[in-house]
């Protein structure tokens, strides 16, 4: 192991008849911390005074020609310079000074430019977003124009695509919606049931898991599960196509990217959204029946009995009316999202981030809309 | 770090002995053998699909060869110490054919993060160490900007920086000139040459641009794709003219095989093993 040199011996700042000189010596590989070039430069200017001399950086008792000297001449070379100090080399072993005329300084153009004006980059701000509110109404408009195009198959998409989207959205997505909604619906009806137990009202357990999973929690919770498992991987997958020009490559062809690869996404999620919904507000009454069974004794057929009086089919309607909205904004937010990633790595993961974070919020923001307006019309 | 003014031992430089490059039981390469002498630049070269790229990523330990040995130095690459591994890995800077810079960082973080990962520097001598190497590859003053923000020939300059960052031994380039306009190419092997000389750098590309080749080569070997040998080995200068094989003068030539043949006499096709060593 190399004993690391003190910093005396590695450098030291010479003033000659009022020229500045840095002298450069010992073995640079074992030091362990060398001075920054901020500070040699500093030390430099002071040590040079007034003259107009330049500065020299000298190399003679330099042991070995470590990359470490070339970096730190280059540097405090630059430094001077940027001062406007001229600076001469002296003594360095050859493959130093050739390091440090290979390397070429910043061009004058470089420099990275003033900071904006704020009002300008608030334009530019609300440029892009307005951009990007355009691209979107504009996407929601193709959706109107392509669809009836799909429904009488003149829509430039393979039915192939569109089997394996459906598979993918509704057989693929079974076993997750399955273990989400059986458990919020034991839970409902847990929570239901220590509550309404207290008031001797047990047997209003199945109102309360009824409404609330028919009209609500199965919605819901589908749509989340959708934009984390569904809304993340078309982003992730159009994002990647994008980067790869592959959604240039459909332009090329004369193939309209949205009939192509958002289209079948969107049309397969609007149709296995609502099946889904139908099959999770299922499975969550079911649980909240597997609760009353076992906290509260009330039987299956009672339970049963009780939902058939209680729950409307109005509360299954709007659920089911819910998921195909979530299902249309699940999609058009995933491939709109999708398609407009950057190209690169880094943009594919931000583009599936983005869409689970829109979607929820669409989501939640959907379900608050059909809240005030089934208040209003008192359904 | 290594140190500029390197002491050679007796078998230094990459030697590669009897290796045989496979992919389960199907055989890309049978027995290469070669040498890369110390500071100079060895061109691997053949049609695509021969198995280059393969080839470079064995000797960039990112594969493991179905036979043979690789030693650096005289180390050998596939040693069992994990540490000695480890040491040998950092003395080679490989710039990707795609140049794989992270994309979430920028370029300054791209080269600054070898020096935070694998040496004691202060963070402002890795301030100074990065803006020397983007300099020597000619993008000073460029450590803020995205990958994203950089032209092609800009991002494999920056590839090349941030191969370079730890000064290594032996650089390995993956078509490095791949993609890029004529002058573009041009300046990048002015470069490549440049950083051989003054930093004393072994340097092993993969490349099938002729230009490239006849300009920065100063040996060379011919992977065949059917033969699945190496069947010349040389300046490809000298190749282009009197190689023992007519594929290989076809291809520095660009001619098919069959005018090749016409103009020289037939060459014979058997496949030979490369005489090096």
């Amino acid at each position: 192991m190399p004993q690391s040199a003190s910093h005396s011996q590695l450098y030291r700042i010479e003033s000659r008849n009022g020229a500045a000189a840095l002298v450069l010596g010992g073995d640079w590989g074992g030091a362990s911390r060398l001075p920054t070039s901020q500070r040699l430069v500093a030390e430099l200017v002071a040590a040079r005074g007034d003259s107009e001399a330049p500065i020299t950086i000298e190399g003679h008792d330099l042991e070995s020609a470590h990359p470490r000297v070339a970096a730190l001449v280059y540097a405090v070379s630059q430094g001077l310079r940027s001062r406007e100090i001229a600076v001469a080399f002296t003594g360095l072993p050859a493959s130093v000074s050739s390091l440090v005329a290979l390397a070429r300084p910043p061009a004058a153009d470089a420099a990275p430019g003033s900071r904006a004006h704020w009002l300008t980059r608030l334009g530019a701000v609300g440029r892009n977003r307005m951009e990007a509110f355009t691209r979107a109404a504009e996407m929601v408009g193709n959706a109107f124009v392509a669809t009836p195009r799909l429904s009488v198959g003149k829509a430039q998409a393979r039915w192939v695509d569109f089997m394996a989207l459906l598979r993918e959205t509704g057989a693929s997505s079974l076993p997750v919606v399955t273990v989400v909604n059986l458990l919020i619906g034991a839970v409902l009806g847990f929570v239901g049931a220590v509550q309404l137990a207290a008031f001797g009202a047990g047997l209003y357990l199945a109102d309360l898991v009824g409404i609330a999973v028919a009209r609500e929690m199965a919605a819901i919770m589908t749509a989340f599960i959708m934009a984390g498992r569904i809304g993340a991987t078309f982003a992730a997958h159009l994002a990647t196509m994008e980067a790869n020009e592959e959604i240039d490559a459909l332009r090329m062809i004369g193939v309209s990217p949205f009939e192509f690869l958002v289209l079948p996404r969107l049309t397969a999620l609007t149709l296995m959204m609502p099946l889904l919904f139908l099959y999770a507000a299922a499975l969550g009454i079911g649980g909240g029946m597997i609760v009353a069974d076992l906290v509260l004794d009330t039987s299956p057929a009672s339970f049963l009995g009780r939902l058939q009086d209680a729950v409307a089919a109005r509360h299954f309607v709007i659920g089911f009316v819910k998921a195909v909205c979530f299902g249309i904004l699940i999609a058009l937010a995933s491939c709109y999202l999708g398609m407009r990633a950057g190209r690169n790595a880094a943009e594919v993961g931000r583009a599936a981030t983005r869409t689970v974070v829109v979607s929820i919020i669409g989501i939640i923001v959907i379900d608050a809309i059909f809240a005030l307006c089934t208040n209003a019309l008192g359904v | 770090m290594a140190v500029l003014d390197r002491t050679r031992p007796p078998d230094s430089g990459v030697v590669v002995r009897d290796l045989t490059l496979a992919y389960g039981s199907t055989v890309v390469q049978h027995e290469l053998s070669f040498h890369v002498r110390p500071a100079s630049i060895f061109v691997i070269m053949g049609v695509s699909g021969c198995g280059k790229s393969t080839l470079l990523r064995h000797m960039i330990d990112l594969e493991q060869a179905a036979q043979g040995d690789i030693t650096f130095d005289g180390q050998r690459l596939w040693t069992e110490n994990v540490a000695e591994r480890r040491a040998l890995q950092r003395r080679i800077g490989v710039l990707f054919q795609s140049t794989a810079l992270w994309s979430s960082m920028t370029v300054g973080e791209n080269v600054g993060l070898p020096l935070q990962l694998h040496t004691r520097l202060s963070a402002a001598e890795i301030r100074d160490q990065v803006a020397f190497k983007l300099a020597l590859v000619g993008l000073a003053g460029q450590e803020s900007r995205m990958p994203s923000e950089l032209s092609g020939g800009m991002q494999k300059r920056a590839g090349l920086a941030r191969a370079i960052a730890l000064d290594p031994d032996y650089l390995f380039l993956d078509e490095p000139s791949a993609g890029l306009d004529p002058i573009t190419s041009q300046r990048l092997d002015s470069l490549i040459m440049n950083l051989r000389d003054a930093l004393q750098l072994s340097v092993i590309a993969v490349t099938h641009e002729l230009p490239s080749i006849f300009t920065i080569a100063d040996d060379s070997i011919y992977l065949d794709n059917e033969s699945r040998r190496a069947i010349a080995h040389g300046d490809p200068r000298a190749l282009a003219a009197d190689a023992e094989h007519a594929r290989v003068r076809a291809f520095l030539n660009r001619q098919s095989v069959d005018a090749s043949t016409r103009a020289e006499g037939d060459g014979p096709e058997s496949p030979a093993r490369s005489e090096v060593l």
